[in-house]
């Protein structure tokens, strides 16, 4: 059994009160240490107090840090062992996990990209920079700690930090209690690479302690639904991260047949645990061969464990299944279904279950239902007219428009609620290392200071 | 008051209670409605539980009718009342001799902890109807100290705690810190009494830690919980220098319980009340049934004095149960905390 310790400025630190962290089969597979308040308080003083390293030797870091993530064992255990407990405790196929590990070790290789492309074209990054000396812009940090609520939907979210880290912030994680497992590992091979123990630490609280690592650092950044983003509207110093609630849209003129393919990825793809993932599909004409389709191929996606190497279905406790079964038959009421009308849940028989796609067809854009993102692929396929404009489509991290329309696409750009569009045959899980994925967090986190030397 | 065993000392009390020349208007009518007669039914402390739960009648009841008729007008009664949390606070009556008694059971334990004498005390624990700060006066004074104190009103901060106006208790708390930073600077403090989120937010100042460090040979803490972790980390990492021992009570115990000295530091916080006066069990919520020792359960207290009788009321808390000192009666509890609920989880939208 693995015992996950808090990370702190001090070192490793083992509390007396101890979480348990059990498997799909509700096997104990780790217990996770919760700093108290108090503890909590010290360890965001100490990261304040510490100094940020040289921006080379952050670069460096990272990229040491990420070849020991994905080839080397890290606090007793191997690659393979690390990917294998996060599908087995959160049910996302191991094929998922995978992926993601090397997504995040080459985040961490290109994370200069990501720096360097969020500097504003004019500014110069030291004031030790020549042209300083007729005046210029400084890019420089708003502050010396950033917070952070993880998720733990999905390994790849930790990238979601690693800019902080690379701007020099020093970095406090409060884990997800469903998966610990790798902000853990990512956090420890961070430190041993060079950010030490005072440069990014591993705070996993429960519930009533969490606000206190975000009052006491300078910016967080919390993930969670519509209450979390809700809750920290109104905090200029918290960046709350809510539903993605992707979408596609297809337009008339548009040929939807060719991208069957690009469609169901987008719902599909990793599992559909993702914010990226679609959750909405707009069609302007009749939507029904559209759902149809999707739903035919979605139907056909195999029922296995996660830790299976064919799955592609995230897997729950079959308690927790049955919950997102009747939440999801309940607000589809009235809705056509094309896919998991009649249940989502294939139980495993060993505690487990399936969570299978559905698909389901909604009579208007402005159904409510069309945003609801849930944990699994799960599409809301809908008509769209120019009449309804872009109004439905506000709210959304990615947007994939499938149009010819230049006017359209200008209205989608400039729409601020919208993070990104992709126009064209593009999954709405793409990402490139160094493009903004709801915008850059540097945006967030730095300004600009004239410095004349 | 006398002691010999338990089943005396109860048979006693109920005499006291419930005699017409002796008891409380409040116990003499209160005893019509009860479908047992306290003076032959109670024979010992396992009877105690035919006795209602009667807390919540204090919120009301006039505290005139608790003085017991045998004080006649010698009572030297004092008010005090529950923190208040839900709604109109509780009272009870501490006559003075009960009062007196509590604060010597309290510096003896203290004494048993190596608490310095002759030392001044800062107690920053709530004033005003709260018990907790009048025995900090005394018990200071009983033990050859002064008292600096300062006004602290914990129901304003739970109010505005329950309202989300965090900034506002801060702000409150903030001006609480800077009366204990005055003192703490320009006197000789040489005990520090005060609740454990005062203490960790003087924890926050490094200033006013290094004085306490500087000055305060021991700290008391009472009036909320402690949880395992944070007591470590006061006691190993920020007050290194001061003694910590924690009480555990509330004004329907009239009184508090205190640490036993002489645990190790991997060893729990047990809290021993001053029985036979209050005497707590510690029982599984479903079935009433005692939980054996080590397990957890409902912390029940029992106070019976010439001052009260307050029995058989259930606390929020729960508690491991632990076996008292030799000779002791009731249990004593450890890792005292406040009732956790763990509901289902439910559906909330989106993947985070």
């Amino acid at each position: 059994m693995l015992s996950l310790d808090v990370l702190g400025p001090g070192g490793p630190y083992r509390s007396r009160r101890q979480e348990t962290i059990r498997d799909l089969a509700g096997n104990t597979v780790a217990t996770l240490s919760l700093a108290p308040s108090l503890y909590i308080t010290r360890a965001i003083k100490s990261l304040r107090r510490a100094p940020a390293l040289p921006v080379d030797a952050r670069i460096a870091a990272f990229a040491q840090a990420a070849r020991a993530f994905a080839t080397q064992p890290i606090a007793g255990l191997t690659v393979q062992e690390y990917q294998h407990t996060v599908s087995a405790v959160t049910g996302i196929p191991i094929t998922v996990v995978r992926n993601a590990t090397d997504d995040i070790a080459r985040a961490a290789e290109r994370i200069h990209h990501s720096v360097e492309n969020a500097r504003p074209a004019g500014a110069v990054s030291s004031w030790r920079d020549p042209r300083t000396r007729d005046g210029a812009a400084v890019w420089t940090r708003r502050g010396a700690v950033f917070a952070v609520h993880a998720a733990g939907n999905h390994p790849a979210v930790h990238q979601g930090w690693f800019d902080a880290l690379a701007l020099g912030y020093r970095v406090a994680v409060r884990p997800s209690r469903r998966e610990p497992f790798t902000p853990y590992r990512l956090v420890t091979a961070l430190r041993e690479a060079g950010f030490g123990d005072e440069g990014i630490a591993f705070l996993p609280t429960d519930h009533n302690v969490a606000d206190d690592i975000l009052r006491h650092a300078d910016f967080g950044m919390v993930y969670g639904g519509a209450d979390v983003v809700g809750k920290y509207a109104g905090d200029r110093r918290i960046l709350p991260q809510g539903p993605g609630r992707s979408k596609i849209l297809i337009t008339a003129e548009a040929e939807w047949e060719p991208i069957v393919d690009t469609i169901v990825e987008s719902i599909s793809s990793g599992g559909g645990v993702g914010c990226v993932n679609a959750t909405g599909v707009l069609v302007e004409g009749d939507p029904s061969p559209v759902a149809a389709a999707i739903a035919e191929r979605l139907a056909a996606l195999p029922s296995l464990p996660a830790t299976d190497e064919r799955a592609v279905l995230p897997v729950q406790p079959v308690g927790l299944a049955r919950r997102w079964d009747a939440y999801l038959r309940q607000r589809a009421a009235g809705t056509k279904a094309w896919l998991g009308g009649d249940g989502i849940v294939d139980d495993l028989g060993d505690g487990s279950a399936v969570l299978r796609p559905a698909v389901h067809q909604l009579d208007s854009p402005f159904a409510e239902q069309l945003g609801m993102e849930l944990g699994f692929p799960c599409a809301w396929v809908a008509p769209w007219d120019r009449d309804a404009g872009i109004r439905p489509l506000r709210d959304t991290l990615v947007l994939t428009a499938v149009t010819t329309d230049a006017n359209l696409i200008d209205d989608l750009v400039a729409e601020p609620t919208i993070a990104n569009v992709y126009v064209g045959d593009h999954p709405t899980p793409w990402m490139e290392h160094g493009l903004p994925h709801d915008g850059y967090l540097a945006e967030f986190l730095m300004r600009t200071k004239t410095i004349r030397c | 008051m006398v002691e010999h065993t338990g089943g005396e000392f109860v048979r006693e009390m109920m005499r006291w209670h419930f005699s017409p020349e002796t008891g409380s208007p409040f116990w003499l009518k209160r005893a019509e409605t009860l479908d047992f007669d306290p003076l032959t039914d109670v024979r010992d402390f396992d009877d105690l539980g035919l006795f209602p739960n009667v807390v919540d009648e204090l919120r009301d009841v006039g505290v005139r009718g608790l003085i017991p008729r045998g004080y006649g007008d010698e009572h030297g009664a004092a008010v005090y009342e529950s923190g208040g949390t839900t709604g109109q606070p509780k009272r009870v009556m501490y006559a003075a001799e009960w009062h007196r008694r509590s604060v010597e059971w309290f510096s003896e334990r203290l004494d048993s902890h190596g608490v310095p004498r002759n030392v001044d005390w800062l107690s920053a624990v709530p004033s005003g109807p709260h018990n907790v700060g009048a025995m900090a006066a005394d018990a200071a004074m009983t033990r050859g100290g002064l008292n600096f104190s300062i006004d602290l009103d914990p129901r304003w901060v739970k109010k505005l705690l329950a309202q989300g106006r965090t900034d506002m208790a801060d702000a409150y708390t903030d001006h609480l810190l800077e009366q204990i930073g005055y003192i703490l600077a320009s006197q000789d403090v040489g005990v520090l009494f005060a609740t454990p989120p005062m203490l960790e937010r003087l924890a926050q100042h490094d200033d006013l830690v290094e004085l306490v460090n500087r000055k305060v040979r021991a700290i008391i803490w009472g009036g909320t919980h402690l949880d395992a972790d944070t007591r470590d980390l006061l006691r190993d990492e920020v007050f290194g220098s001061a003694k910590l021992v924690g009480g555990y009570g509330g004004t329907m115990m009239l009184g508090t319980s205190v640490e036993r000295p002489g645990l190790g530091d991997d060893e729990p916080c047990v809290f021993d009340s001053f029985a036979p006066y209050t005497t707590f069990r510690v029982i599984d919520p479903d079935t009433g049934q005692v939980v054996p020792y080590g397990e957890r359960g409902q912390i029940v207290v029992h106070h019976m004095s010439r001052s009260a009788l307050l029995v058989n009321n259930i606390e929020r808390d729960y508690a491991t149960r632990i076996a008292p000192v030799d000779g002791g009666f009731g249990d004593s509890v450890a890792d005292v905390a406040p009732v956790a609920s763990f509901g289902d989880t439910t559906v909330i939208e989106g993947v985070y």
